[in-house]
């Protein structure tokens, strides 16, 4: 009886459980399965093929350029989201007092709550060769010499997409830092200013390391994000031109739903797997010795 | 204290350099604060003022302010889909937002609060589902929605969106129901109230704030999902926004007013409920990433 | 008081057994064409003409069939013309193809054909039927398969170079009669201040419509079709290069460097403004010049002196109508076509949307205006189509080209390069066919 009892609260988790392992689950096992298979939506019997599509794949320069433009993504996103965001957040909370900070903060936030596509769009716009507000902007300064076509030439295609994405993400990083450094005890920072350390010594003397945790955390997420990428991509340049802008997540919609080659999608869809999952279980390695040592 | 007392005179004789450079890092810091602030609330701003635009006005000054408030382009890019568009993200996000936060409550409720057998096993199940990424499921999924005969409807979307956030979504309840204290079911459970009775009357109503923030989340992540959208629906009548304005993008190429004024409207409601309840949003955020 | 348990319960199994009971698929049946005694039932139809240019004369057709046949039901959806690829893939994988649905020329149309997804219509549209005896026979042709005959044509379109008269007479440019010709009088619009081309390029298929009309002239017609086909594609003959760079020279003499950069319809709007002198587009799109103010004519884009290949070739194809081989439907799905192609619809095709027909006299001048009638007679007069290369050959040759030739057009790749990318994915296209 009691047993029955205790069976019955499976009641409460079973909507979730189940809708995970039919949805979450079993689609990324199968995807494993079907990397092995070569097929497409006009042969429904998919053909085994074994390691052939990761063969293909490691071999196409392609799906190497397309790694190669997601660990940019990831290197940049770092270097701005790591950097420049704390730098940020360290100057809100030295500088600006209480209701300017509010203001600037939920400003800096706004990109963040844009969808990704609007962003995409906008920003396509200002990049267009002839009417962009970017080359406007640089034969305005005098600088129309480096004035191009920046979605449209290899060179520059994928790090305006990089470049979008950075705005759109800077000021919501900045406001997770802010969190952090509001967790810190004033006191430290009282101390510090006694002890006649200027802003700059104070953020790297107690700023910096008691953000650590947060620090970590979001070059976690920044790295396993630019693994991930897709929409931005997909919206500005779909990979284009030339494949120069491909990253892992739009060459496998090219692929599959393109090109119709979807036991080769799924070998790149494994690819992406395999990385952030590794990226995932670090954090989560990371998290969970945090709360050892809390 | 005393180590106060001590250093202080240093501070006085270091002050008078120290206050230069203070003044030029105060400069340089509000600058930067300032610079980002624009280059951040610009281009929001252009797109928003384009929509009043018309051609001529977008082409020949591209800073200047629109000659007049032209709303019929807002009228036409409302017409031309953002209408249908919007209404298919009103009830995909809606739909998505009651189904994550009821499943995941129950879901939390039932990890946190009562003795679950093979518990630990459905903690484990939902923090893997944590570290998958949605991208990598696209191709069996896109087999799967067709085998069950939900391509290309509402229920792909909303029951996707609802599958991936809920591991995420059950993590922040979770966080928040263990710090409830265990002694008002104690007391309910003297009472004669059922664990069901438990939940709705006083769980669930304690949970209020956290279950603010999640739903906020999913909204911010459900208006702005694009990979699924694209991928598993393709009747433009159902499309949601992302989507949607993608398509409208390639039929208006030459139409920039109208499409400023549709990207505006597609922006305005994350924008506002993130406004609105922007207490809610970090803290949602902050517990969040912790996780 | 359990309620809501009892609906997790529900909620779960429903998507258990949802997850198991997987799609019926439809057994292989040869689909019935003969008319139906009693027209009743639904037909689904997917076309790729969502612009609202075009959307609302077929919305018109359906609703005049359904108002003279009332117990008959058509589900039309339009889509855009990319969305469309798309939306055929998944329809087809997920065996939901509707009863009629839209179809390009060529790789496109066979591909269904091969998967047994197309109806063979030659007994009811073959050209000594009395149904195909109403379309030019090139239209019928450009969907015959092994000899069998499976599309019905809707429209033809034909590549041609528009050029705004002013701008020619200003310049005091002849109308170019060789390729030749016309590089050089690039160079002299050039140097009047004027913009030879208006030539955008952002999805890469522009691009591919002059190297489709180029291969025509530069390789001889045979080796194209070996080439096109993907059981036989090799793509090793030196016309294809020839082919490159004469397109290379054409860009960097009558085009801009930003075309990848911009779309086909923001340099539209640049020949439109009279800011470009020449521009290179559908005669579907003939339309949109005929509203416009500007005074025009068009020529085909001149061959090369010389060219080995066949110079009254010209890029362009009908498109067309497949109807589904598992259709339950097939006859009244025929029956309806058939209403769609009748001489007064397909001339109030050409009226309402400018579209020129395959049906025989369908186009007169109280439906259409000079230029429309002057390529239907050219389109008459050209020896055959060179059908787009993006619609011909198969999507992996087809990609290889796509982003070859953005490539080539941003400086990063020689024309040989283009070539050695396109034949790996001809041999894999080989591999997967065979």
């Amino acid at each position: 009886m009691t047993v029955l009892r205790r069976w019955r609260t499976w009641a409460w988790v079973l909507p979730a459980v189940v809708l995970l392992l039919v949805f979450v689950y079993y689609p990324i096992a199968d995807n494993l399965r079907l990397s092995l298979f070569s097929w497409n939506a006009f042969s429904p019997e998919p053909r085994f093929v074994g390691l052939d599509n990761y063969a293909e794949a490691f071999g196409d320069p392609v799906f190497w350029r397309a790694l190669g433009n997601n660990a940019a993504y990831a290197v940049v996103s770092l270097v701005f989201q790591g950097g420049l965001s704390l730098v940020l957040a360290a100057l809100l909370e030295e500088l600006v007092g209480r209701r300017t900070r509010g203001l600037l903060r939920t400003l800096y936030f706004i990109p963040a709550a844009m969808s990704i596509t609007v962003v995409g769009v906008l920003f396509s716009f200002l990049y267009n060769p002839r009417y962009g507000l970017l080359n406007e902007a640089l034969n305005g300064l005098g600088l129309g010499h480096l004035a191009r076509a920046w979605l449209g030439e290899e060179g520059s295609a994928i790090w305006s997409v990089i470049a979008m994405s950075q705005w759109q993400s800077v000021g919501y990083t900045a406001v997770l830092f802010v969190v952090a450094i509001q967790r810190i005890p004033r006191e430290y920072y009282e101390a510090a200013k006694v002890d006649g350390g200027g802003p700059v010594r104070t953020f790297f003397s107690i700023t910096l390391p008691m953000v650590r945790e947060m620090t970590t955390l979001v070059v976690i997420l920044t790295i396993s994000g630019a693994f991930l990428v897709f929409n931005e991509v997909m919206v500005m340049t779909a990979g284009g031109p030339d494949n120069s802008s491909q990253v892992l997540g739009t060459w496998l919609y090219r692929k599959a739903f393109m090109e119709d080659d979807m036991g080769y999608a799924a070998t790149v869809a494994t690819v992406i797997f395999v990385i952030t999952f590794a990226i995932a279980a670090g954090q989560l390695a990371v998290s969970r010795r945090r709360r050892y040592d809390s | 204290m005393i180590s106060t007392s001590l250093t202080r005179p240093a501070v006085v004789r270091a002050q008078a350099p120290i206050r230069l450079r203070a003044v030029v890092g105060r400069l340089l810091g509000w600058s930067l604060l300032a610079g980002f602030g624009i280059a951040v609330l610009y281009p929001v701003l252009w797109m928003v003022l384009s929509g009043f635009k018309d051609n001529q006005e977008i082409f020949n000054q591209p800073w200047g302010l629109p000659g007049e408030l032209r709303w019929d382009n807002w009228a036409r890019a409302w017409d031309l889909g953002v209408v249908r568009y919007f209404t298919n993200s009103v009830i995909v996000t809606s739909a998505s937002i009651v189904a994550t936060t009821l499943i995941s409550a129950w879901a939390a409720y039932g990890m946190c609060r009562l003795r679950l057998p093979f518990g630990n096993g459905v903690a484990l199940l939902v923090l893997g589902g944590l570290l998958l990424s949605p991208t990598v499921a696209l191709i069996p999924l896109f087999r799967l929605l067709t085998s069950m005969g939900l391509f290309d409807t509402y229920w792909a979307l909303i029951v996707l969106y609802t599958a991936f956030r809920v591991p995420f979504t059950i993590f922040l309840i979770r966080a928040y129901m263990i710090e409830l204290p265990r002694s008002v079911d104690e007391a309910a459970t003297i009472d004669g109230a059922s664990t069901t009775q438990i939940f709705w009357r006083i769980i669930l109503p304690m949970s209020r704030p956290i279950l603010v923030s999640a739903a906020l989340l999913q909204a911010l992540f459900a208006w702005n999902e694009f990979a699924f959208a694209l991928v598993f629906v393709s009747d433009d009548s159902l499309k949601t926004l992302p989507v949607g304005l993608m398509a409208m993008q390639s039929r208006l190429l030459t139409d920039w007013p109208v499409m400023m004024a549709g990207l505006t409207m597609a922006a305005l409601p994350t924008i506002v409920l993130f406004l609105i309840g922007q207490r809610q949003f970090l803290r949602g955020l902050t517990e969040g990433v912790g996780k | 008081m359990n309620t809501h348990r009892w609906t997790a319960l529900l909620l779960g199994t429903a998507l258990v057994t949802a997850g198991c009971g997987g799609g019926s698929a439809g057994a292989p049946a040869k689909a019935d064409l003969s008319a139906p005694k009693d027209k009743s039932g639904t037909l689904t139809m997917v076309t790729k003409f969502a612009d609202p240019k075009y959307a609302p004369y077929f919305e018109k057709v359906v609703a005049a069939y359904k108002a003279a046949n009332p117990k008959v039901d058509i589900k039309l959806e339009q889509v855009g013309d990319q969305p469309y690829k798309d939306k055929i893939r998944v329809l087809t994988a997920s065996k939901d193809l509707p009863d009629i649905y839209f179809s390009w020329a060529g790789d496109f149309a066979n591909k269904f054909v091969r998967a047994g997804l197309a109806a063979d219509l030659t007994g009811v549209i073959g050209p000594d039927t009395p149904w195909g005896s109403t379309f030019a026979p090139a239209a019928l042709k450009a969907f015959q398969y092994n000899g069998k005959y499976y599309g019905m044509p809707v429209d033809l379109d034909g590549k041609y170079l528009a050029y705004n008269k002013a701008v020619f007479t200003k310049a005091g440019v002849r109308v170019p009669k060789t390729f030749e010709e016309l590089l050089s009088a690039c160079d002299t619009l050039k140097s009047g201040g004027v913009q030879p081309i208006a030539f955008g390029n952002q999805y890469g298929w522009a691009a591919i419509h002059f190297i489709t009309q180029l291969n025509a002239y530069d390789v001889a017609p045979k080796t194209l079709e070996t080439d096109y086909a993907p059981a036989t594609g090799a793509f090793t003959d030196p016309g294809y290069v020839t082919a490159l760079k004469q397109f290379g020279d054409l860009v960097s003499r009558c085009g801009t460097k930003d075309a990848n950069g911009l779309s086909h319809e923001t340099a539209q709007a640049q020949f439109l403004s009279g800011k470009a002198a020449m521009h290179y587009l559908e005669s579907v799109e003939f339309d949109v010049l005929d509203k416009s103010e500007l005074d025009w004519s068009f020529l085909r884009l001149p061959a090369p002196a010389g060219a080995p290949g066949d110079t009254n070739a010209l890029t362009g194809a009908p498109d067309g109508f497949l109807v589904n081989g598992q259709s339950k439907n097939a006859g009244l799905a025929v029956d309806f076509l058939k209403f769609l192609s009748s001489k007064e619809n397909a001339a109030t095709m050409t009226k309402d949307i400018g579209w020129l027909s395959p049906v025989k006299d369908s186009a007169t001048s109280a439906n259409s205006y000079p230029q429309l009638t002057d390529a239907l007679q050219d389109i008459g007069e050209a020896g055959s189509f060179a059908i787009w290369l993006d619609t011909i050959t198969n999507a992996e040759v087809a990609g290889a080209y796509l982003s070859g030739v953005e490539g080539m057009l941003s400086g990063s790749r020689a024309p040989e390069q283009v070539m050695a990318g396109v034949q790996k994915a001809a041999a894999k296209a080989k591999k997967e066919v065979g």
